[in-house]
């Protein structure tokens, strides 16, 4: 066997976030011309670990070794100049320009005049592509790429820049069976040149084939590290999950009533299919699935924040399907964004502002009654045991703790009879989480229909009642929480549940269909 | 966790030195003082400064600005521009010259210059929010549009009035007040009721953050910031009435600048470009700044040709001042 160079070692590297622990004394190797996967349930640490790589996160500590050199924490152009590409689903080529144009991007190759020389480019780009067998004309504009070709262009030009250390993350999960044979191809092929690939999927199968080694991630620490051929897609999936009873909430039982939420027939091309469930009252509905599967593009259509294709909703028999936010709002129907940031709260605004607008809103009158305000959102401040210093503070001076018991605060205030809450402790530190739960379960008890999605297994497994689990933008199954457990739920997100097929292969009917 | 987190930030903001953290946190602190110093300044080159003729005079320069400077405050808060304003009083005033020689009654006028204005800044929005293009685009572009159209109608020739409007501008309340400056007045005081006492402001805030989450929390961003413009166009279209009265005469070219001028007055005043935040005594400031150092360099005998200069030079200072207050401020 030939001699293997190391060409990467992260040594003791841990991460912390606000309220998390992202990784925790995890090392990780790679050698030249080696395929070493990654894999682990959402939020075990995965794109953590990759963007300290790309010098996107600097590690609270632990070291980075790199072709013999030690580094404390690496700058992003730090890690272009090491040569380390990082190859993400959303795509990063410039869409307006050409293939060739996009390999040479930033590296144009000139001619006398100074002048970019087209031609060369297009030349060169053509003997890239001969070379590797890959059939993509240099001169077609990015936009008309499919999501294949674009992955592939991808790989090319991380090629054609010679990089030494090539980060894929999820490269197939838009791809069919044939585009991911010929991507795996292609990876192999990149391997076999000495380029050192670590490779992150939650397709197992994929994972199986390919990788030389496998690093199993869990809750930021390394599980285990298997050779190719010493591992099975079982003891993997045995890895991923398993979880010391502390981290589950005791939720208290509640009494379920009747149906109160009917969801039926939701559709959008390309990202929900078709999917119909009910919510009873009284009772936490929950969404599993690994990212990217359409459970947030579900409830976005549930609020009337898309344009759906198909699907209408029904609170009490009562037909209410929303159109827009606003009518969902109206109909007693909210939802709890994840992107707090981006989408919650209004952050140079008090508060009070935040807390109070939506309620305001729903009333019929142009002025504010600002006392009132002022007591209405006291009270509730009260209630949820939000800190802070004044109402009129900025809300983004808060923690992400009292951030978030404040947006549910703007939503408890509106009196709605459906929650729908995606990933609602994200970013958000222990005590608070508790109190969230708490939240929860006093809805509960006022039997309001709560939707739930969350990657948080623990979380997901001891608040809901019963999990739906999204795969590929269907509903392929809804489990009684009480009856699950992590293994078996990871089973059914990466579709290994009753047969040992590929769940590869359920996806992959539903993608050819649209 | 949190508490620890929040006393943090606590000790670190309060470790500043407070006269400091007064001056960096209260913009209309600090205007007062520039205010303040640079009318001693003048006073002492030029004792007529302080008479009381010239002081009313100031407030009258200012009060057209004023107005045009509150819808401003509006639309900027917001996260829109109007930059059409300008032009917009041009083709209000000649429109209202116009219809005054042909004989009609000067209220109803007047009503008509309120309207053109209304209408044309509404039409920014709804344009704006139609083909989801910011408003700064549309306006920059329907400023030639207005300015053409008040050409084509006055020939470009400048339309006299004889007078008519005059008892707007030369009427001064209880014999010393100027009314030009009351009416300003009373336009901050819209805005200042609609941003803090109304629905709308709240809105005018939400969207201006944060149009997603304003979106998701069930306001409709499109109806509302057509609503911003009218509420703008409102403003600017009594601007159009108090500068003819003051001219006594129109051109197409009349009102050219003031949107600038406008921009500049509210950015000094404290709201960030990007929105969101703001009030409309920072923009009373901003523009008594603005009034204040406009006649000290004609006091003083400046060459008036740097007045532009020193606007300029203001608005970088004010944007300085901001940008230091969020570094200070922003980095907890």
């Amino acid at each position: 066997m030939e001699e293997k160079i190391k060409i990467l070692s992260l040594n003791n590297i841990t991460k912390n976030f606000p309220g998390t622990r992202a990784l925790d004394n995890v090392s990780f190797d790679l050698y030249a011309g080696e395929i070493h996967c990654l894999v682990g349930e959402n939020g075990a640490g995965k794109s953590t670990l990759i963007k300290i790589l790309s010098g996107a996160e600097k590690p609270d500590q632990g070291e980075i070794v790199l072709f013999g050199k030690s580094y404390r924490q690496l700058t992003t152009r730090q890690a272009i100049d090491l040569k380390i590409a990082t190859i993400y689903q959303d795509v990063d080529l410039v869409d307006s320009l050409t293939v060739a144009d996009n390999i040479f991007l930033g590296v144009e190759l000139r001619d006398r005049f100074g002048k970019v020389d087209t031609q060369k480019q297009e030349r060169i780009a053509q003997e890239i592509m001969n070379k590797l067998n890959i059939h993509i004309d240099p001169r077609l504009l990015v936009e008309e790429l499919s999501p294949a070709q674009k992955q592939i262009l991808q790989l090319i030009k991380a090629l054609h820049r010679e990089a030494r250390i090539l980060v894929m993350d999820e490269p197939t999960s838009s791809l069919g069976i044939e585009e991911t044979k010929a991507l795996l191809e292609l990876v192999r092929n990149l391997a076999a040149q000495g380029i050192g690939i670590i490779y992150i999927s939650h397709y197992l199968q994929e994972v199986t084939q390919i990788g030389d080694r496998i690093t199993v991630l869990k809750d930021g620490k390394t599980v285990s590290t298997y050779h190719k051929s010493q591992f099975t897609i079982e003891q993997l999936i045995r890895d991923m999950v398993g979880r010391e009873a502390a981290l589950f909430y005791h939720k208290e039982q509640v009494q379920i009533g009747d149906v109160g939420l009917k969801v039926e027939n939701y559709s959008r091309k390309g990202l929900v299919k078709n999917v119909s469930f009910d919510v009873r009252k009284g009772e936490i509905f929950g969404l599993g699935g690994m990212v990217g599967s359409g459970r947030t593009e579900l409830v976005n259509l549930i609020f009337g924040v898309d344009k759906r294709d198909s699907g209408e909703l029904y609170l009490d028999g009562k037909r209410i399907t929303p159109n827009s936010p606003r009518q969902a709002i109206q109909n007693g129907v909210c939802l709890i964004t994840e992107d707090r940031k981006g989408s919650g709260i209004f952050p140079i605004r008090s508060v009070k502002e935040n807390m109070a607008l939506v309620h305001n809103e729903q009333k019929r009158s142009w002025f504010i009654r600002l006392p009132r305000e002022k007591q209405i959102v006291g009270n509730i401040v009260d209630a949820l045991k939000i800190q802070l210093a004044s109402i009129e503070q900025d809300i983004n001076s808060l923690s992400g703790g009292n951030q978030q018991k404040s947006i549910l605060g703007r939503w408890l205030l509106t009196q709605a009879d459906v929650f729908i809450f995606d990933e609602p402790t994200k970013g958000v530190d222990i005590g608070s989480k508790e109190e969230i739960y708490k939240i929860m379960t006093d809805l509960c008890r006022q039997q309001k229909c709560i939707i739930m999605i969350s990657s948080d297994m623990p979380e997901l497994i001891s608040m809901s009642d019963r999990i739906g689990v999204m795969r590929d933008g269907e509903l392929v199954a809804i489990i009684n929480a009480r009856e699950t457990s992590e293994e078996e739920l990871l089973r059914v997100y990466l579709g290994y549940h009753n047969s040992k097929e590929a769940g590869r292969k359920n996806g992959q009917v539903s993608t050819d269909s649209n | 966790m949190d508490k620890s987190l929040q006393t943090q930030t606590k000790l670190k903001s309060s470790s500043r030195p407070s006269l400091w953290r007064g001056i960096v946190e209260n913009q209309w602190f600090l205007l007062l003082i520039v205010v303040f110093i640079i009318s001693l300044i003048t006073g002492y080159v030029n004792p007529r400064y302080f008479m009381q003729q010239n002081l009313f005079n100031i407030l009258e320069q200012i009060s057209v600005l004023g107005l045009v400077a509150a819808g401003a405050t509006i639309l900027i808060i917001s996260g829109n521009f109007d930059i059409s304003v300008g032009s917009m009083i041009g083709l209000s005033a000649c429109i209202m010259s116009i219809l005054i020689n042909q004989g009609l009654n000067e209220f109803l006028v007047g009503v008509i210059g309120v309207l053109v204005c209304v209408v044309c800044s509404t039409l920014n929005g709804v344009l704006s929010v139609a083909f989801r293009t910011p408003s700064f685009i549309i306006s920059l572009a329907m400023t030639g549009v207005y300015h053409g159209i008040a050409l084509a109608i006055t020939e470009g020739v400048i339309q006299t009035i004889y007078g008519k409007f005059e008892f707007i501008a030369s009427t001064r309340l209880f014999g010393f007040f100027p009314l030009l400056f009351f009416i300003s007045i009373l336009g901050y005081l819209f805005v200042h009721f609609i941003l803090k006492y109304t629905q709308i402001g709240r809105r005018i805030f939400a969207i201006g953050n944060n149009p997603r989450a304003a979106f998701l929390a069930g306001i409709s961003v499109p109806l509302n910031t057509i609503l911003f413009f009218f509420l703008n166009g409102i403003l600017v279209g009594m601007a159009s009435v108090l500068i003819l009265s003051r001219l006594g005469a129109a051109l197409p070219s009349t009102g050219a600048g003031l949107e600038l001028r406008a921009i500049g007055a509210v950015v000094i005043g404290g709201v960030p470009i990007t929105g969101g935040r703001g009030n409309v005594l920072g923009t009373f400031l901003g523009v008594l700044l603005m009034g204040v150092i406009s006649n000290s360099l004609n006091m003083m005998r400046v060459n008036p040709y740097f007045q532009e200069v020193a606007y300029g030079l203001l608005i970088i200072f004010a944007v300085a001042i901001s940008s230091i207050r969020y570094r200070w401020l922003g980095s907890k």
